[in-house]
């Protein structure tokens, strides 16, 4: 591992406490200080876990975020059981076009019991029936963003020919609880795939994880609960085909008041991990205490990066093309 | 200056409404993949004072047959609700509607990002409610055939009512035949209290359901006495639904050709009908009509007869009224669908269209007009700087906003 760590900034916008919720430009102007930061991305939660006070749903949130903000990575959150695989994977691929490659999508492992109740699911579904439907939803999900070749538009206008039929897949799956003939009528996105990032996994997610997940976001008490659960997913990336580079890990901290930068630095210093993911809670009095003192502390002491690498969300985290190939 | 005014609403379609207009040489041929050209169009629209842009959507492929796809720009674009979440940051006055389907989606999930852009844009969403009829989207839902006309009705009528319960924070929980939903809708409502419902089918069943919950009918009519008729029925049936005449605006769907001279405007559309391929002329008509072989049939030889679709019911009859009336081939039918997919084209100078719109608008067949341009950008400017002026000229349409919301360009009612 490297001498400085991914950063990513996770912005909980429901959980604003005695506020009666953030407008747009409150969000935009947040995203935009943290962009100036360098830091590589930012994560839209949208759990729909308790009655929120946000005004905005993940996916809208992010593209109108994405044509205010130029650099960083935009991530939101979206469940397997309140989307289809087809509409999501359009979602998807539409942002990280208007984004210019900028995009990924938090596929969390964890059921919601409200969202079941909520999308015409009244019984619930069994953990197990949800494991194995959320992993084929996100080999749908994945296999739709492949279905258009990189050159696959021609814009002959003279010859009239569009496109080329031989660049275009059908995706065909009929699986256990969906089948998708595919293809995707959204063109393939700068990224080639939009960035899979999963959490929640629990033991029986690893390995599912490590197969396709460009990032995965563990949650860790000490920096050495954080390695120890680091070097078991990267132990399972090798047997997957992928090199353990291709997956980062990044750990969840807390930035309660008392995330302290002394308390911080101990999880850079420890290089238990690619990097860290900062929940923060919506309150603008914490971005201002993140962005004005703790980062500048860490990028003076050289622990994170001040600018961003590529465009890309994928360049900014050092991936390749993308997991579950 | 005439009290009542026209609503107008542009319909936004990637390289324009013309089958061919992506080989337009002036056409932005990267439409489908550039955001910007959607940000543009849409700030020409602001500047012109349009209500509202209006996106369509299919979850799936426009057309089946790869030789016909290939030499279409329709395979790709933006997904609509990213789309005009786009747009809700980059405007500031105008509407922003976008048709999301019944049939493939969830009430509460549609619910939160309808309510989420209309939060985004302060209080300038709309949603077109449709049912889908396309096996090619039907196959992408794990859906082994289409249902049928009526039973895709009954689900959209179920969704419409939770849907809008959500939104009008109405009482929560709903256990029906298709959906369920248990809370409230958990994103706080925008101005306009709820995004603005919009609904384009003309079928009995379609126009019962516009009749009970839409607040803007979009629809298809060649002739003013089509477009008459349409438009009386469906006022007619708003007060089953204790509902008044002018809570419901309909805006048929027209398609200008506007220049200096009407020979000048003649030449422009027939430069846009000589890149029509046959085959891709033959498909569409085919597509709408609900028909997989018409290519069988003698291009220059009738329509031949055809049985009831499970399909779009009321544009195959339009189609089929128009080919038997005016004795159209189909080679000329499928020409003339090409240009607008039937809705009703204008060509002309700004004045004579003027004159038309300001004659379906007076003669009570029209309450504004979904403005169909067919190509971008070119079309639009065109529209832009030569009809709006010469309707604002008349009185017949706004010189400048007067509210914030869709809802108050519209002159509609805030939901209670």
């Amino acid at each position: 591992m490297g001498s400085t760590m991914y950063l990513a900034v996770s912005l909980n916008i429901a959980s604003a406490a005695g506020q009666a919720g953030l407008t747009f430009a409150e969000i935009a102007g947040f995203v935009r200080k943290v962009e100036a930061a360098g830091i590589d991305m930012v994560v839209i939660s949208d759990s729909m876990d308790e009655r929120s006070s946000s005004p905005f749903e993940a996916t809208t949130l992010l593209a109108a975020l994405a044509t205010v903000t130029e650099r960083i990575g935009l991530v939101a959150s979206a469940s397997t059981l309140a989307h289809q695989p087809y509409n999501l994977a359009r979602r998807f691929a539409s942002l990280d076009i208007i984004s210019h490659g900028r995009i990924g999508w938090n596929a969390t492992m964890r059921q919601n019991p409200r969202e079941a109740a909520n999308f015409s699911r009244p019984e619930g579904i069994a953990d197990d029936d949800f494991r194995r439907r959320a992993e084929e939803f996100i080999g749908i999900v994945q296999g739709l963003w492949r279905g258009w070749d990189a050159d696959a538009l021609l814009f002959d206008k003279a010859a009239g020919r569009f496109h080329d039929p031989e660049k275009m897949h059908l995706l065909d799956h009929k699986g256990e609880f969906f089948s998708v003939r595919g293809p995707l009528n959204v063109a393939r996105s700068p990224q080639d795939m939009p960035v899979l990032v999963m959490s929640g996994l629990a033991a029986a997610d690893l390995d599912f994880g490590a197969r396709v997940a460009d990032v995965i976001l563990v949650k860790g008490k000490s920096p050495t609960d954080a390695k120890a659960a680091c070097d078991d997913l990267k132990r399972r990336v090798s047997p997957a085909g992928r090199t353990p580079d291709a997956v980062k890990v990044l750990m969840t901290v807390a930035a309660t008041p008392e995330l302290a930068t002394n308390r911080l630095e101990d999880w850079f210093s420890a290089e238990s991990c690619d990097g860290l993911n900062i929940a923060l809670p919506a309150d603008l009095s914490a971005f201002d205490d993140f962005t004005d003192r703790l980062l500048p502390a860490l990028q003076r002491r050289g622990l994170v990066r001040s600018i961003h690498h590529g465009t890309t969300l994928r360049e900014h985290l050092g991936l390749g093309a993308g997991g579950g190939q | 200056m005439s009290a009542r005014q026209m609503k107008l609403g542009l319909f936004l379609w990637a390289t324009g409404h013309h089958i061919a207009a992506w080989r337009h040489p002036d056409a932005h041929v990267t439409a489908g993949i550039d955001i910007e050209h959607y940000i543009k169009l849409t700030r020409t629209a602001e500047a012109a004072k349009f209500d509202m842009i209006f996106c369509e959507d299919a979850a799936g492929l426009r057309e089946a047959n790869i030789n016909i796809a290939r030499q279409t720009s329709r395979s790709i674009g933006f997904e609509p609700i990213s789309l005009l979440s786009v747009l809700a940051a980059q405007t500031e006055r105008i509407g922003l509607v976008s048709t999301a389907s019944t049939s493939y989606n969830e009430p509460y999930g549609l619910a939160r990002a309808f309510a989420s852009l209309d939060n985004l844009s302060g209080g300038r969403a709309g949603w077109n409610l449709v049912t889908s009829a396309s096996p090619i989207e039907a196959a992408n839902f794990g859906s082994t055939g289409l249902r049928p006309h009526a039973d895709r009705y009954e689900r959209a009528r179920e969704f419409a009512t939770v849907i809008t319960s959500l939104w009008h924070r109405k009482a929560a929980g709903h256990d029906g035949q298709s959906f369920s939903v248990r809370d409230p809708l958990d994103i706080p409502p925008s101005p306009q209290g709820a995004p603005v419902m919009v609904q384009a089918g003309a079928s009995d069943d379609g126009k019962d359901l516009a009749a009970r919950t839409a607040d803007v009918v979009f629809s298809a009519a060649q002739t003013l006495e089509e477009a008459k008729a349409f438009y009386d029925d469906l006022k007619g049936r708003l007060a089953a639904y204790g509902r008044q005449p002018d809570d419901v605006k309909i805006m048929p769907g027209v398609a200008p050709t506007v220049a200096a001279t009407k020979a000048e405007a003649q030449a422009k559309y027939d430069a846009l009908q000589e890149l029509i391929p046959d085959d891709v002329g033959v498909a569409l008509l085919s597509s709408y009509l609900s028909i997989s072989d018409l290519w069988r049939y003698p291009i220059d030889g009738p329509l031949p007869e055809l049985p009831e679709s499970e399909g779009m019911k009321s544009r195959q009859a339009l189609v089929i009224e128009q080919a038997r009336r005016d004795g159209l081939s189909i080679r000329d039918l499928a020409r003339y669908f090409a240009g607008a997919r039937g809705h009703w084209r204008v060509v002309g100078t700004a004045d004579q269209i003027a004159d038309e719109l300001q004659a379906r608008f007076e003669g009570g067949a029209a309450d504004g007009f979904n403005v169909m341009p067919s190509w971008f950008p070119g079309e639009l400017d065109a529209f832009a700087t030569m009809v709006v002026p010469e309707l604002q000229r008349r009185g017949l349409f706004r010189k400048d906003y007067e509210g914030r919301t869709l809802r108050e360009h519209l002159g509609l009612k805030r939901p209670v």
